[in-house]
């Protein structure tokens, strides 16, 4: 079975409703937006139709869209993408589940594909994402006892700590940033001709 | 130690310094950190073409048995505390050598929030080895720099 704009939306929308908020197709790659509350059971639906089948989970990842080009400012800040993978049928598809800073919170896929598990441990470390029903949702690659999501568009490059060895206290240890701020954004001719007149 | 001319009478003499210091020179055990892609090319260096074996530097994954660390790649701030025990519990006298420019001041990643910016934060270095990666002549030009730094110091003071 090919995925068309058909074959995707239909079982969809008859299994789960209002649940599924669009299904689009851009350079050949599907997309299905869902609402965060139902991922779980969306995602258990696509692994276990025989007409989807998709067994694997190649990736799952965060979006922060603050200050995203072109983006409502009212639309949900976040989003949890999952990318599925079916070897039975050779196809691919794409679920984006956008939720709201207040409450960053989508259901755990751990039970549907285990290796959501780290997946879902680097979602949350980078972006603060709660995946509810997760088995063990600690940090993953930042310190240990690291503060912020270091992938939100609103933390610092540089960071608020860095490491020094404190010979007094014979131990390493977290100082402020001494470092300033970069500019990350290059002035360019055109700009320079503008101001200019 | 000129000892060409010398070996036909049967003696040598030299300065205690220097017979401790060619004792060091010749036997400079490194500790690995490998800790980025840096490590392969130190890894270039311990192999057959460039070989440091024949200086006498064998590597030792054991900090209690090494002279030298070689900090071979990007110090992040989660590896910083484990890098510092590891040189505490090396036996004196011991020598770092930085290798690559993310150990040397943080280099590409000098503005991140997660990366030491350049392990001489953490531990007093001796050799920095430029480049990113340095190449394998660059870290054994290194090693050889530091044989030179030994060769200079006097561990018995004169009075």
């Amino acid at each position: 079975m090919a995925l068309t704009q058909q074959t995707i939306e239909e079982p969809l929308r008859a299994q789960f409703g209002d649940a599924i908020l669009g299904v689009e197709e851009y350079l050949g790659e599907w997309t299905v937006e869902v609402a965060p509350q139902s991922v779980r059971e969306v995602c258990l639906f696509l692994r276990d139709n025989g007409d989807f089948a998709f067994e694997q989970i190649i990736d799952l990842c965060g979006v922060d869209y603050l200050e995203y080009y072109d983006y409502p400012a009212d639309a949900p800040r976040f989003a949890a993408v999952y990318h599925l993978l079916s070897l039975r049928h050779n196809h691919r598809l794409r679920l984006r589940a956008r939720v709201a800073e207040a409450r960053p919170v989508v259901p755990s896929v751990v039970d549907v594909w285990a290796v959501a598990n780290w997946f879902e441990r680097e979602a949350f470390d980078m972006y603060g994402l709660i995946f509810e029903g997760h088995p063990d949702l600690r940090r993953i690659l930042t310190d240990y006892g690291f503060a912020g999501h270091p992938f939100r568009k609103d933390f610092p490059l540089e960071g608020h700590v860095e490491m020094r060895y404190d010979p007094d206290r014979q131990r390493v240890v977290y100082q402020p940033v001494t470092i300033e701020e970069r500019n990350l954004v290059p002035r360019t001719h055109w700009q320079e001709a503008e101001e200019d007149g | 130690m000129g000892v060409e001319g010398a070996l036909e009478k049967g003696v040598v003499t030299t300065t205690a310094d220097k017979l401790v210091n060619w004792t060091r020179t010749g036997s400079l055990w490194p500790m690995t950190f490998g800790l980025a892609c840096c490590a392969v090319e130190m890894m270039h260096t311990g192999a057959a073409r460039y070989d440091m074996d024949r200086l006498g530097v064998m590597f030792r994954p054991n900090p209690r048995q090494s002279d030298v660390m070689i900090i071979a790649g990007t110090l992040v701030n989660k590896m910083a505390p484990a890098l510092r025990k590891v040189y505490d519990q090396m036996t004196e006298p011991r020598w770092v050598i930085s290798m690559g420019s993310c150990s040397n001041g943080g280099g590409y990643y000098h503005y991140s929030y997660s990366v030491v910016r350049g392990s001489d934060r953490i531990v007093p270095v001796d050799i920095y080895v430029a480049g990113c990666p340095p190449t394998a002549e660059s870290l054994l030009y290194g090693i050889i720099q530091l044989q030179n730094k030994i060769k200079r110091t006097n561990t018995i003071a004169r009075q």
